[in-house]
């Protein structure tokens, strides 16, 4: 018998195959093979990109030079411009704005055969600081509401290159699942007075059932209600609702969580494409006090169909107790 | 400049990339499975490989032969099962029920066709007739709160290795998220003005015309304002009802022709993508006394067909903010389905 189950934040039901699941070995997978063609994020090839952002580099290498190890551009084809005004109006019934925002691409590592499992400790540490200081900086716009920050890598799960790269678009609107999750959580801390990302903490570390690794800092743990087979997130221990005001210490402790999960996912399921969102919360004066940031990783191993689309009713094939087995069983 | 665009109905934001738009010719399209008729379990003749029908539309009396036109039989490996109870429950923080439900194969023809667009119109209303059949008779179990009938197309869409053309009703005990996000705007917007939604915005966008692509006696076929993806279309009925399954003879005849009609513009202009299609119609209403929110479902609730070609991936971005980014604005697809 498969399961129904409810996230108790969103309010999304999920179908669970706990009856006959599936494996790591049920999935087939292409591996990422690698292209022959010119890299623009290689370095050498600054000028195939827009003039860069924010750089980590020797302090007497020029801006745009080849002597970097970490480089922050703006997307060659951005879904959204910084240039302009919101101008938010309406058609008819319609509600429509111009497309105002920024869309950046953090290029990891100048080492194109690298992949954000093969960082080094101090260098993923790195990478986590620059996305904590880009979500600063951008603070300062006041008509940006939302920073996104995700990662797609491998081709089914919407990478276009291969070389080791995040992106981070910042939105003037709060997108509607970072809503759906606020609103959620509004609604359980107001029934319970306790934020209800906490409560999971604590269910998880009791029930010991769906734990991956965990440390001084974070719990990395496949959710009771997943949507898709080995689906990870990666919460903090301390409840804290913006990401950017994670701490040096912090930082550390996450690199050293994330390539240990990475690599799990990695030799696990034979190097899956998958999508790394961060979820944190809006860009506002006021903490969202109810609400707790955490990661969420998405190994792409089925295609989504007509019923997920049209019910958001998805269906997973992988009950998480056994992803999480799976995963905390890999030798790395 | 690109656009954002917010979707009336469940309050959704796209952005709409003007000037990076997408032109069919720049989508890399899928080659179809090759499997064959002597293969193939959902052929004519090969009645007895599938699991017996729960229904079929047949010129010939008996059960599980050839002679039919449509055939619907339970699907062999069911994402939910139809026997037991609910039995729902806590688990801490969580709330968990069993998996109960309906899950059955509408087999579409008895050739082995795989697209919609091959078949004739009459086909296509012996496939409607099947869907609205059985999702009046699965209403008849207490257990059940909505029948989803949908169409996988394509590899890319998620259909199985078999290429004979079939579509897919889930019967579930809840009523799914998205709908019931539909359910919850419509009521609001009724309440607010006492018009239904989905009517106001079928009146504009048969005055503005760029986004129509198809208007026959009954139907209206067009590419959302807020579309999702390049080249995503919306099947109107023009007779507020909130039932698919109030469908009289006439308008199913209309909607089949309109229906194979927009099948094949896409796969003439597309290079016969994949795609999924998805009927949104009012869930069962027999618990309207416990549900507050059925009071003016029948006024305030438009039925609706949903058509997704699969053209691009999904990315993180997507997922981690249900904002989607699509590089084809609806009028430029209008535009291309419309003049072919």
């Amino acid at each position: 018998m498969s399961e129904l189950r409810r996230d108790p934040i969103t309010g999304r039901w999920n179908i669970i195959n706990t009856d006959e699941p599936s494996g790591p070995k049920d999935f087939h997978l292409e591996p990422f093979t690698p292209s022959a063609a010119a890299c623009p994020f290689c370095p050498g090839n600054e000028r195939l990109t827009p003039a860069e952002i924010y750089a980590l580099r020797p302090s007497v290498s020029a801006a745009n030079g080849s002597d970097w190890s970490l480089r922050v551009i703006p997307n060659k084809f951005p879904a959204l411009r910084i240039e302009g005004e919101l101008g938010l109006r309406g058609l008819g019934l319609f509600d429509l704005s111009n497309g105002i925002g920024a869309h950046e691409v953090i290029i990891e590592t100048p080492d194109h055969r690298r992949q954000m499992a093969d960082l080094t400790l101090p260098e993923l540490e790195q990478t986590l600081g620059v996305f904590r200081a880009r979500s600063l900086d951008l603070r300062g716009d006041r008509r940006l509401k939302y920073t996104l920050i995700f990662k797609n890598f491998g081709r089914d799960a919407g990478a276009s290159l291969e070389h080791s790269h995040s992106q981070l678009i910042a939105l003037p609107i709060i997108p509607k699942r970072v809503m759906e999750e606020l609103k959620g959580a509004a609604r359980y801390a107001e029934f319970r007075g306790r934020c209800p990302y906490c409560d999971m903490l604590h269910q998880e570390l009791e029930e010991d059932e769906r734990l991956v690794a965990e440390n001084k800092g974070f719990l990395a743990f496949c959710p009771f209600v997943s949507s898709f087979p080995f689906e990870t997130w990666i919460l903090p221990r301390a409840h804290h609702s913006d990401f950017a005001a994670i701490t040096q210490e912090g930082l550390g402790d996450l690199a050293r969580i994330l390539k240990d999960v990475l690599l799990r996912l990695r030799h696990g399921l034979s190097d899956p494409p998958y999508n790394f969102i961060l979820h944190t919360a809006p860009i506002e004066p006021q903490p969202r006090e109810e609400y707790h940031w955490h990661i969420e990783l998405t190994p792409k191993l089925t295609q989504v169909a007509g019923f997920e689309w049209g019910t958001g009713f998805y269906i997973n094939p992988t009950p998480p107790e056994l992803a999480a087995k799976v995963l905390r069983e890999v030798a790395i | 400049m690109p656009e954002l665009r917010k979707d009336p109905l469940i309050g959704r934001w796209v952005i709409i990339s003007t000037e990076r738009a997408k032109r069919p010719i720049d989508f890399v399209m899928s080659t179809p499975s090759s499997e064959t008729q002597n293969t193939c379990p959902f052929c004519e003749g090969h009645e007895a490989e599938t699991q017996p029908e729960i229904f079929a539309i047949r010129s010939t009396a008996t059960p599980n032969g050839p002679g039919w036109s449509v055939r619907v039989i339970p699907n062999i490996n069911p994402i939910l099962r139809i026997e037991g109870e609910l039995t729902r429950r806590a688990k801490g923080m969580f709330d968990v029920m069993q998996g109960i439900g309906a899950h059955e194969l509408l087999i579409e023809t008895p050739q082995h066709l795989g697209n919609l667009a091959d078949l004739s119109v009459e086909q296509v209303q012996h496939v409607l007739q099947a869907a609205v059949h059985r999702i009046q008779d699965l209403e008849r179990d207490p257990r059940f709160r909505y029948v989803l009938w949908f169409k996988n197309y394509g590899d890319i869409a998620g259909s199985s290795r078999i290429a004979h053309a079939r579509s897919q009703l889930i019967a579930t005990p809840v009523t799914p998220k998205r709908v019931k996000e539909e359910l919850v705007v419509a009521r609001r917007y009724f309440e607010d003005k006492e018009r239904c939604l989905t009517c106001d915005v079928l009146s504009q966008e048969q005055q503005l015309k760029d986004r129509v692509v198809l208007d026959s006696s009954f139907v209206t076929v067009l590419c959302p304002f807020a579309s999702r993806f390049p080249f995503e279309l919306c099947i109107l009925p023009k007779r507020h009802a909130c039932d698919f399954a109030s469908l009289q003879p006439e308008e199913l005849a209309d909607l089949a022709a309109a229906m194979q009609q927009v099948f094949a513009r896409l796969k003439r202009v597309l290079g016969d993508p994949s795609y999924n299609f998805v009927l949104h119609t009012a869930p069962f209403r027999r618990h309207r006394a416990k549900v507050g929110y059925w009071k003016t479902i029948e006024d305030d609730y438009h039925w609706h067909l949903e058509c997704i070609p699969r053209l691009t991936r999904m990315a993180g971005f997507e997922w981690g903010s249900g904002f989607y980014i699509n590089p084809t604005p609806p009028e430029e697809a209008a535009h291309y389905l419309r003049e072919e």
